[in-house]
């Protein structure tokens, strides 16, 4: 094993060419994961409140479309955003932001579900009190549902920000300079040490997502308050 | 809607027979991939559920940092690692053989040829991925079977390996169906990673037919579907399943 590649391309694989140039590298790796795992929380909340209030066709439209979007495969999703939010927004978008946008969107449909799941596994109990005390709907899911609801589903959420990190490699695919791409570019340069290369990338990542892993862990280890 | 891109997409027409084509041969080239990573990582991770689940501390304790490391980094990684850097790592001899052609015939008939290393790479990667959920997925099943059905096998004078197959195996397989068959649904899209170390499957051959032929949404759109497709049968078989398991266990 020879690791003398990082004496040359530490800090463009962690940062790129930062501060003077755009962020890269790992640290692109987490402003990816980062935005996108903020949305796909943003996205399933409203998902997943959504699939509990609607009623009829409005809910059939919407779990076709959180259907479609769990069976096609990431790559398949960025590869459209990459394609249609140009054409859609009549804009240049940066290859980073349409990335974000697929990611996002699969993120915000698996924890769509997720957190219906949750708001509906809050019991009737707590729903029939909202309404007795003068809630409405809507006001007793905002004060009293969610909040419990939220507070179990934490790990969940943190699981899939793990699988977000592992995703957001995808962005190689449409060359946005994240972790995985600078790895295939220095492993283009360097030629001679591919395993050891592969091996130091894939360790930053498990210390990213295994640091998110031990959280969940502990997480479920407390004994929950009631 | 746009309005702009259904008529682009109707003043560009429909797709060559010859990239449809392309598309039909990387569809079957995910579904034949899929059907090898599915099968191997079962029978893999049966295996390794029972390491797991061996009371044996040593065994027990490497299968969970297998586990550990296969699921915290990207399957992209993982592939690249497999492609790239496995083959710096093997003897000049054993490279050479890998890569090499060898075929097994009966007369001038060949009946099965070496695949390519990108084939080879690609379905051992996603095996070593894949094993690690499959695996654990089967693990969470044989802690659903009761411990007494083993310890009643066990007085019926089964062996525990007899009792592991007979008995446990087959009740735990039923419990851990529908979250395998979510696994196996990953695994079919999680194929389309191929296609960054040259497998020829579905999403290889799409980018292939839009560089070719430009037209983006036409391409997409068909390998969507056939990626919808796909998963939707397996979605049916799963309801299938689930409701003969319901009808059995009444």
């Amino acid at each position: 094993m020879d690791f003398s590649f990082l004496q040359d391309d530490l800090t463009y694989l962690l940062w790129g060419t930062f501060p003077e140039g755009p962020p890269g590298g790992a640290l692109l790796t987490l402003l990816l994961s980062a935005g996108s795992g903020l949305a796909s929380a943003l996205l399933g909340l409203a998902f997943g409140v959504l699939l509990v209030m609607l009623r009829g066709p409005a809910l059939a439209a919407l779990t076709t479309a959180l259907g479609f979007l769990r069976a096609i495969p990431v790559l398949m999703l960025i590869f459209w955003t990459y394609f249609l939010l140009p054409i859609l927004f009549g804009v240049d978008v940066p290859g980073v932001l349409s990335v974000m946008a697929a990611l996002a969107l699969v993120g915000g449909a698996y924890l769509g579900h997720g957190v219906a799941a949750g708001i509906r596994g809050v019991g009737a109990g707590q729903w029939q009190a909202g309404l007795a005390l003068g809630f409405t709907r809507w006001g007793a899911l905002r004060h009293l549902v969610l909040p419990q609801a939220l507070r179990m589903m934490l790990p969940s959420f943190i699981n899939q920000w793990v699988t977000l990190i592992k995703d957001s490699s995808l962005a190689y695919i449409v060359g946005v300079p994240e972790l995985s791409f600078l790895a295939t570019q220095v492993n283009a340069r360097v030629m001679v040490h591919p395993a050891e290369i592969f091996l130091f990338i894939g360790a930053i990542y498990f210390v990213f997502c295994g640091g998110l892993d031990l959280l969940v862990y502990l997480l479920n280890r407390r004994p929950r308050r009631a | 809607m746009d309005s702009s891109l259904i008529s682009t997409f109707l003043a560009d027409g429909f797709l060559a027979p010859k990239y449809l084509g392309w598309l039909l041969d990387g569809w079957l080239m995910t579904l034949w991939a899929s059907l090898l990573v599915v099968l191997a990582s079962t029978l893999l991770g049966m295996a390794f559920a029972a390491a797991r689940e061996s009371g044996r501390a040593p065994l027990a304790h490497a299968a969970g940092v297998y586990v550990a490391l296969f699921r915290n980094t990207p399957l992209l990684v993982q592939l690249f690692f497999w492609y790239f850097g496995v083959p710096a790592l093997l003897p000049e001899g054993v490279l050479a053989w890998l890569n090499g052609t060898h075929a097994l015939a009966v007369g001038s008939t060949e009946l099965l040829r070496w695949p390519s290393f990108e084939f080879l790479s690609a379905i051992v990667g996603l095996v070593a991925y894949s094993t690690a959920y499959v695996g654990e997925d089967i693990r969470s099943g044989l802690r659903g079977v009761p411990a007494s059905q083993r310890i009643a096998a066990t007085a019926l004078g089964f062996t525990p390996l007899q009792a592991l197959r007979y008995v446990v195996l087959p009740q735990a397989l039923r419990i851990a169906m529908p979250p395998l068959l979510g696994q196996y649904m990953n695994i079919l899209k999680n194929t389309s990673l191929g296609m960054a170390i040259g497998l020829m499957e579905l999403s290889y051959r799409a980018r292939q037919a839009e560089a070719e032929t430009w037209k983006t949404f036409q391409v997409y759109g068909v390998a969507t579907l056939l990626y919808i497709v796909a998963i939707a049968a397996l979605e049916v078989l799963a309801h299938g399943l689930q409701r003969r398991n319901a009808r059995r266990s009444r």
